[in-house]
């Protein structure tokens, strides 16, 4: 059969690649309604505001496939956000950046050593630290909105705002993060582990797999994804409420599992997270271009995200029902 | 003799005491419990206004709290300003709808309540002694004045099209800025056509998203209607990221933001807001509301047009 493809070789490449077929069935769909959905700068627009949320599910994705949650993500960027846009007027965008990226990835190992050392339950741990970094960023700003003063004169405008040989830098640093975390995931005995942690913890244990440390990892990760993400964010918009990231923890976990990682842990890729962004993404920016009601939006957002998992699954098990009725 | 000297003593104790009590019942006792602080500058600020003109009359004090945004913990600290028995309660609702039941007992309980900021819905009005705030409607019928003037003067009041970005869906602000504009534009300009609507949230990264949307899906915006500066911005930065010139952006809340890209001259215009005035009013309202004064049920204390042109009469928003 060289040079051709079985029945199975389609079915196996259908089981693997189901989210990947419903992301085109609704790019296909969203550029029916409207031709410019295709439109170069409209793709690379999307692209560019959905580097944020992707750099934060990068993360995310290894403390899911560890077999834990990471809920405090959007408060933690918010945190981020508002320190390096601070500190930057104070001590300069050159020392600014690395205090905020110590102080986030402080959080993230506070974070790690709850979960991993002390093994105390990650939803309860980071649903508490959602709200406990909010209250830490409105005491550190004292609940104003920080702003850079002279936007003009400063280099700190080239993370979010600049363009490497015509690609935005915001894709280019999701880009290569991705490329990162995907080799570090894909590739190395670390990534085995977290897999081998996450699949189940204790014949992992039994292994001789350090759990405990490979968990603390993992939140490490979440929070210097973060981190890179509020460097974006900050840099992107040169000024920022305490909010910014308020709800998109749930954004990323929806990218994370609608990428076919399981909320169980053991199962998930850094490629098939950027489909998840991505579908959100185009789902958000096609629905603006359709100019749909935007109180149907929230339903219809719902709506697409069920059918893609639904696909997903259904491509998996080769049948749309259910075999167990 | 002793015995007259201890009696004489009590009784000027007593006196003294009743004296101090007396003094006390002189000032008035205000509760007020806010919507947020904290999770705006604005709110923060008003805060500190309404603090710092409490500190500044003597005739007042104040118990103030703040309900985090959280109805059930407001409706728990009207409850407990009834308890202390303060002679009038100021409300920044944190839900219109859901405070009614205890604005409703602590107007059974005599005591005076003034709402702040955003009023609550209609069926509680009843229960309320007066509202003091911004008029929204007006804010947004300003709004489309600044926008249909600078067309006129910019010659194409007959072509124009214009893109609104409006607040956070079901904010009763949002929706009466939008409802001000909506109206009003037509009236002042009829050729001008709004294209399309989309909320932004109150937040700045959402409403720059929704610009880059409507640039790539419209060749032609002419103005830019948010409601609130912060959200004006956001579209304002889409803009110049798509080298898109010669916008008109309006606003309303003039932010600090907002006023350094007027001064730029990259921003047109807003409505100036200030939660010094906003907190002060409130105040005022309370006093007068317990001097026996007559005001009208809507209080609105004035939030004037800020342009470009206009701009050096106010000074820079502290948020």
């Amino acid at each position: 059969m060289a040079g051709g493809f079985t029945k199975s070789d389609i079915g196996g490449l259908l089981a693997k690649q189901g989210i990947l077929i419903a992301f085109v069935i609704f790019m296909i769909g969203f550029t029916v309604a409207n031709e410019r959905f295709l439109a170069p700068e409209n793709i690379m627009g999307v692209v560019r505001s959905s580097a944020i949320l992707g750099v934060m599910a990068l993360g995310v994705t290894f403390v899911v496939i560890s077999g834990n949650l990471d809920l405090s993500v959007g408060s933690m960027m918010s945190f981020s956000t508002i320190v390096v846009l601070d500190l930057h007027d104070k001590i300069g965008p050159e020392l600014a950046i690395p205090a905020m990226f110590a102080m986030t990835l402080c959080l993230g190992a506070f974070i790690g050593f709850l979960v991993g050392y002390l093994k105390l339950n990650s939803l309860i741990v980071t649903l508490g630290m959602l709200s406990a970094i909010h209250g830490l960023t409105l005491t550190y700003s004292g609940g104003k909105n920080m702003d850079i003063a002279n936007k003009g004169e400063t280099w700190f405008a080239v993370f979010g705002q600049g363009s490497f040989l015509g690609i935005p830098v915001p894709i280019l640093i999701f880009g290569l993060l991705a490329a990162l975390l995907g080799m570090v995931l894909g590739k190395t005995p670390f990534g085995r582990k977290v897999y081998a942690v996450g699949g189940n913890g204790v014949a992992a244990t039994f292994s001789g797999i350090p759990r405990a440390r490979v968990v603390f990892t993992c939140y490490l990760l979440s929070s210097l994804c973060v981190a890179t993400a509020g460097l974006i964010q900050a840099s992107r918009s040169m000024g920022s409420q305490n909010t910014v990231g308020q709800g998109l923890e749930l954004e990323v976990l929806a990218a994370v599992i609608l990428g076919g990682a399981s909320l169980l842990g053991g199962s998930g890729t850094i490629f098939k997270t950027i489909i998840g962004v991505l579908i959100l993404g185009f789902i958000q920016n096609g629905l603006l271009l359709v100019g749909l009601q935007f109180y149907a939006q929230y339903v219809v957002t719902w709506v697409i995200i069920i059918l893609a998992v639904w696909l997903d699954i259904a491509a998996k098990r080769g049948r749309l029902l259910s075999p167990i009725a | 003799m002793k015995l007259r000297n201890i009696l004489v003593a009590t009784t000027a104790i007593a006196a003294a005491s009743i004296a101090g009590s007396a003094a006390a019942a002189d000032k008035m006792k205000i509760g007020i419990t806010q919507n947020n602080v904290g999770v705006d500058s604005y709110q923060t600020t008003y805060d500190k206004s309404f603090k710092e003109a409490v500190e500044a009359n003597d005739n007042v004090e104040a118990v103030v709290l703040d309900a985090g945004g959280d109805v059930a913990r407001q409706i728990a600290q009207i409850e407990d300003l009834i308890q202390q028995q303060v002679q009038a309660i100021i409300i920044w609702p944190t839900n219109g709808e859901a405070v009614i039941p205890a604005v409703r007992k602590a107007h059974k309980a005599g005591i005076p309540v003034i709402v702040t900021n955003s009023n609550i819905a209609e069926a509680g009005f009843e229960f309320v002694k007066s509202f003091s705030g911004p008029d929204n409607i007006t804010q947004g019928s300003r709004s489309a004045e600044i926008m249909c003037d600078k067309f006129k003067e910019m010659g194409i009041e007959t072509t124009a099209q214009v893109v609104q970005i409006s607040g956070q869906p079901g904010y009763t602000t949002a929706i009466e800025r939008q409802k001000g504009f909506d109206d009003r534009l037509p009236e002042v300009c009829p050729d001008v056509t709004i294209v399309e609507t989309q909320p932004g949230d109150w937040n700045r990264e959402k409403s720059q998203k929704v610009m880059e949307a409507f640039l790539v899906k419209y060749d032609k915006i002419d103005g830019v209607y948010s409601g609130d500066d912060n959200m004006g911005v956001g579209a304002l930065n889409a803009a110049k990221a798509a080298g898109r010139d010669g916008i008109i952006f309006v606003g309303a809340t003039n932010f600090a933001v907002g006023y350094e890209a007027m001064e730029k001259g990259e921003y047109w215009g807003s409505i100036y807001q200030s939660p010094v005035d906003d907190a002060k009013a409130a105040l005022k309202t309370a006093i007068d509301v317990l001097e026996g004064k007559e005001l009208p049920f809507l209080n609105y204390f004035d939030t004037p047009k800020i342009t470009q042109d206009n701009m050096s009469d106010f000074t820079k928003p502290v948020f």
